[in-house]
């Protein structure tokens, strides 16, 4: 082979990967629901069986929060996204883990991740998400992708063979951008389907009874997050527009702007559930909360507690931030931490761990006999505790015993 | 990112050119033995089998065909070898709730603990300094906890089978990229991957009595006659079997 020609098949290779179509920037009107849930060909009926395996598991796992209850009604809101025709192919699990995300897989499978239900704040934005989420499974997302990654590693493959035929620096060196290139355009791929979904997710809601306007406002509020988690660890606030090479979505600032635009301005006065969410979600927050404050980022975790105290305080924010701040466990921290736990039982005094927490934090600066008195109250309230024996230590007269 | 790991592993065949390495191991709890006909019965758990094709680039391509195919089989096989080893199957009942999530936490934990038995164990040069002393004095110690004896159908057995399979066939493409890769620039590029393992536990202590793990397995499974060669091989050394001499 010439020299020439292989640049020329390589060159041809790149265009031939990046035609990605560009996702055009209008809500699309949806049509009726093609029922796309069989699998169809080798590769659809193979991916399913393996996700199938994958869901069995899942159904068994520790991981997942059984609560029919949460579940149930996350399911509702995403019928009420995506309507009743749509929303029968899917299957809920929620996940406890403390982080932002949500996936979809080719069988129907939707995985929801503790940490999105501590973020989002109405049923319309938790909707955005979901709608996004069944859009990839509308469109069958995970199919192309799969697809897209087998063509651009064929090609690979064979391009490697054809220059370590040729052993020529040109051709290596058109091999090595072609590696880029194809690692680029699966990368870029992906983001495109993000974006197609983002369309979709806007779309059933601007066909919902929620407003569409949630979109933006799920963005707005990660924006705000990762600012905050950036200033209280001192370093540069990230970039909201920038594109990684490797990213997996767009950037956040971007998916802010065309979801806004995507809105339909009528829907604007909808209800958006806020209410009902808080109800839903009112017996698993101190859990998601204590998850959160685990994950030892302080920025984040104060932003959003005090985003869900916009409305007013709880006995259990209260006692969340005490916790955040007795974690950081500076001694500054422990004076306000002292002052958020003494909120919190104020309002409602029957939470133990807000009297351990409350005790340790004053001994700590200093306030031993006070610290004291709290931890009694601890050991009174919750005798059982699994700390107890330790606490009782930390006691005058307290022994092992 | 499984699309990249395909394509980072792809290009390390490409430019590495590993050779295609035969990875075979077993291993018995010492003082265990079970003598030939001892007519123990044997609780097999749903086996983990995943069958495909490989793609010209190395990536796996799940096919459900076969797939269903190998599983239906890879049952027959097994029944049929452990009747003649003077054992009974039984194929473990359909758990439900915390059952369930029992059993797979079990299933997960026997995953990880024989990956471990393969990692630190079986591959020389990459062992956990503990493993290291095991090996030279001939100790295979596992155990996955008593938690076993509350398995579903677990009281009616005397031990649990686990199996694992998973097998990607050489696309047309591939198999094309071998041919030349080797005539051409004298690469050689690996076809195909069919790796398994089998692992026997008891079910009253849960200690693992034996583990047979094989990187490089023969015998189709999508046929009927080549899953029977995959269990044999299999269970060539599973303890008082007579298998092995009859290949």
């Amino acid at each position: 082979m010439t020299l020439c020609g292989a640049s020329r098949l390589l060159a041809s290779a790149v265009l031939a990967l990046s035609g990605v179509p560009a996702s055009a920037q209008k809500a699309a009107v949806l049509s009726p629901y093609a029922g796309v849930y069989q699998p169809q060909g080798i590769d659809e009926v193979g991916m399913w069986r393996e996700d199938d395996e994958s869901e069995r598991a899942l159904a068994a796992s520790p991981l997942v929060i059984r609560d029919e209850k949460l579940t149930g009604y996350i399911r509702d809101v995403l019928c009420a996204t995506v309507g009743l025709d749509r929303c029968g192919s899917v299957r809920v699990y929620v996940i406890r883990e403390p982080v932002f995300n949500a996936t979809m897989s080719p069988n129907g499978t939707m995985r929801i991740f503790s940490g999105l239900l501590l973020r989002v704040r109405s049923e319309a934005e938790l909707g955005a998400v979901l709608g996004h989420e069944f859009g990839h499974f509308e469109r069958r997302h995970s199919l192309a992708k799969f697809k897209a990654g087998r063509s651009g590693s064929d090609l690979l493959a064979w391009s490697g063979l054809l220059t370590s035929m040729v052993r020529n620096y040109t051709v290596l060196r058109a091999y090595r951008d072609l590696r880029w290139s194809v690692y680029g355009s699966l990368f870029r791929y992906g983001r495109d389907q993000e974006r197609e979904a983002d369309l979709l997710g806007v779309s059933y809601l601007n066909q919902s009874s929620l407003p569409p306007q949630a979109a933006t406002a799920v963005w707005q509020n990660l924006m705000g997050e990762l600012a905050a988690s950036a200033t209280a660890r001192g370093v540069r606030k990230p970039n909201f527009n920038a594109v990684a090479f490797t990213a997996s979505h767009p950037p956040q600032g971007e998916r802010a702007d065309y979801l806004a635009a995507l809105a339909a301005p009528e829907a604007a006065s909808r209800n958006d559930g806020t209410a009902r969410y808080r109800e839903a979600l009112a017996a698993w927050l101190p859990l998601l909360l204590d998850d959160q404050i685990k994950l030892n980022d302080f920025g984040a975790s104060d932003y959003l507690i005090q985003n869900l105290a916009s409305d007013g305080w709880t006995a259990d924010l209260w006692f969340a931030r005490a916790e955040l701040y007795r974690a950081r466990g500076n001694q500054r921290d422990f004076v306000n931490a002292i002052q958020f736990y003494a909120n919190a039982i104020a309002m409602r005094d029957g939470l133990p761990a807000a009297h351990r927490g409350l005790g340790l934090a004053l001994i700590k600066s200093g306030r031993q006999v006070d610290g004291q008195a709290a931890l009694q109250r601890y050991l009174q309230l919750s005798p059982d505790a699994s700390d107890a024996k330790m606490i009782r230590l930390m006691i005058p007269g307290g022994s092992m015993q | 990112m499984r699309i990249i790991s395909g394509i980072v592993f792809t290009i390390g065949m490409m430019l590495l050119a590993l050779p295609a390495t035969a990875q075979e191991r077993s291993a018995l709890k010492k003082g265990f033995e079970l003598s030939a006909n001892s007519g123990k019965r044997i609780l097999v758990f749903r086996p983990s089998v995943s069958v495909g094709a490989q793609s010209t680039g190395g990536m796996f391509e799940p096919n459900g065909d076969w797939t269903e195919r190998a599983s239906k089989n890879i049952q027959v096989s097994l029944e049929r070898l452990q009747s003649r080893l003077g054992n009974t199957v039984i194929v473990a009942p359909e758990a439900y709730g915390e059952e369930a999530q029992r059993l797979q936490e079990h299933m997960s934990l026997f995953a990880a603990v024989s990956q471990a038995v393969i990692e630190y164990q079986f591959f020389v040069g990459n062992r956990l300094p503990t493993k290291k002393r095991d090996n030279k004095n001939d100790v295979f110690d596992w155990s996955l906890g008593a938690g076993v004896a509350s398995l579903p159908g677990a009281q009616d057995a005397d031990y649990a089978l686990f199996i694992y399979n998973r097998d990607a066939y050489g696309s047309t493409g591939r198999k094309i990229l071998q041919v030349l890769a080797l005539l051409g620039p004298g690469i050689a590029v690996k076809s195909g991957e069919h790796a398994g393992y089998a692992g026997l536990v008891d079910l009253k202590t849960g200690d693992l009595l034996w583990l047979n793990a094989d990187g490089a397995m023969g015998g189709d499974v999508r046929e009927e006659e080549g899953s029977e060669k995959r269990v044999r091989q299999l269970l060539e050394d599973f303890p008082g079997s007579a298998i092995k001499q009859e290949q």
